[in-house]
């Protein structure tokens, strides 16, 4: 953890503190590769046995590394903005917590150097700006006890948002559930800037189950689920997966994903399946505001 | 024009390629393009282009026979346009009207990510045509690339919508996904991947059993 350099100090959590973060987070997920990435990659170049898939690995690591360097952004798709917003229990707020992120982006907009392009749709027109309706996209949750706010960050573009999933099945059995994120797999195929991380979001409700997805695929590389058999899903997952030879760019090779992440809620008899992903880069970044008003960039 | 360069194990290609070189190039050959290329990410643009080939109107800027699909933020300096940064996109998306562009201007060079369907490669066979795959996610390197925008078609689009031609030296690495043969990788992974499918099903079921 890193306190910002130079960052302001406030006095409680509210309006500027959310325009601040939702500011720096967008920034820094355009420009930065998060750690789990790195090492992820690095791994994965080290047990590939396709030639080119290796090559294509060392490739990606090395433009990582560049984007950090020179502080230039991975893709020149900004995509549109989504935060997650968890709100420790322990902690009071004040202000206009969405307008701090709607100002927090549009300031973001409007200084980030290089500039980002128009990828903000109107779905009935299809015409783009930097801004729209319910943008950015907020989800909330509360973290009890906390004396905190932690907000994700995760800009979704193709290929961390367009070959997401769901359906809702009836009594599923687990092959039932794993032949279903297969599928989806095999429809995205070569198509979203593989080596990817998939979410698995199992049970609730259908809105739950798609958040539950998004949560786990923004989990870490190489945290595993808490629950045995849980983890040992995600682990033959992976491999399932990994056996398609889709591969690192999608032109062949052992690495089509990272990591599989499932989570589940209990629900009804009927099931709701979501599957998503999050392209090689795996946009993520993360900020914690204290009950003082300080902020903390976790990554 | 194709020579193996040497540059960094990629085939150096000169754009405008006749479709005679377009067919000597090997599926999965890693290339480096110099020359000018035609670009945009637009699905108006596309819309555009391909009331064009229908016969309505004209195209703003010629393509010389090369169209790829990439996104592209550019600057001004010196009286040049050179690039912040340019990346590729999905080119699935324009699978509807590729098959009649790729016919229409004899497109010898066309690229993306994620590659093309069917009928996009039975239309590059036809005309002697490759599809060039290019990394996404790796701005910086592909920006490396790019010399400047030589000029711009449709300027009342966005940006990246816009038919734009840029000069280029060493762009890429790319690979050939499709040859001008009717063969593509993506397709050959995705029939591998449907063949591996009932065994890899089967995988998990056991090790479902042994859990």
């Amino acid at each position: 953890m890193s306190i910002v350099p130079g960052g302001a100090v406030y006095m409680s959590i509210g309006y500027e503190q959310f325009r601040e973060v939702a500011r720096d987070l967008y920034s820094r997920a355009l420009k930065k590769i998060p750690a789990d990435t790195h090492r992820a990659l690095a791994a994965a170049e080290q047990v590939e046995t396709d030639p080119r898939a290796r090559d294509n690995l060392r490739f990606l690591r090395g433009v990582a590394k560049t984007t950090e360097q020179q502080s230039r952004h991975a893709c020149s798709d900004a995509g549109f903005p989504t935060y997650t917003v968890k709100i420790g229990t322990n902690v009071t707020l004040s202000g206009d917590i969405r307008r701090g992120f709607v100002d927090g982006f549009a300031e973001m907009v409007d200084t980030i150097d290089p500039p980002i392009l128009q990828f903000i749709t109107h779905p009935l027109t299809l015409e783009r700006s930097y801004s729209g309706k319910d943008m950015p996209i907020l989800s909330f949750d509360v973290i009890d006890g906390a004396d905190y706010v932690e907000v994700i960050c995760s800009p979704k573009a193709l290929g961390s948002g367009r070959w997401a999933a769901l359906e809702i099945f009836s009594y599923p059995t687990l092959a039932d559930i794993e032949a279903y994120v297969m599928d989806c797999v095999m429809k995205a195929g070569s198509q979203h800037c593989p080596p990817v991380v998939i979410g698995v979001g199992i049970g609730g409700s259908f809105d739950n189950a798609a958040k539950i997805a998004k949560s786990a695929v923004l989990r870490p590389i190489g945290t595993a689920h808490p629950e045995p058999m849980v983890a040992e899903m995600e682990e033959r997952l992976l491999a399932a997966v990994n056996a398609t030879g889709f591969g690192p760019m999608g032109t062949g090779g052992d690495t089509t994903a990272l990591a599989v992440h499932v989570d589940y809620s209990a629900g009804h008899g009927f099931v709701p399946v979501a599957v998503c992903f999050n392209c090689w880069i795996n946009r993520r970044t993360v900020a914690r505001i204290s009950d003082a008003g300080e902020i903390t960039h976790v990554e | 024009m194709s020579s193996d360069r040497g540059e960094g194990g990629a085939t150096a290609v000169q754009l405008p390629m006749t479709p005679d070189v377009a067919r000597g190039l090997r599926l999965g050959q890693r290339v480096r393009l110099h020359g000018e290329m035609t670009v945009t990410v637009g699905w108006v643009t596309h819309q555009r282009m391909f009331a064009v080939a229908r016969g309505d109107g004209v195209l703003p800027v010629p393509l010389n026979n090369s169209f790829l699909h990439m996104g592209t933020c550019c600057y001004e300096a010196g009286g040049r346009i050179l690039p912040h940064y340019v990346n590729p996109t999905t080119s699935t998306r324009f699978d509807a009207y590729l098959p009649t562009l790729v016919r229409r201007f004899s497109l010898t060079a066309i690229g993306g990510k994620g590659g093309v369907g069917p009928d996009v490669v039975a239309a590059l066979k036809d005309v002697g045509g490759v599809y060039f795959s290019m990394p996404g996610g790796a701005a910086p390197a592909l920006t490396s690339g790019v010399v400047e925008r030589v000029r711009t078609g449709w300027d009342d689009l966005i940006e990246q919508f816009r038919l734009s031609t840029f000069r280029v030296d060493g762009f890429g690495p790319l690979i050939v996904g499709v040859d001008a043969h009717g063969n593509s990788i993506y397709e050959q992974l995705a029939i591998r991947a449907n063949e591996r499918l009932p065994a890899i099903l089967q995988e998990l079921e056991r090790r479902r059993q042994q859990s």
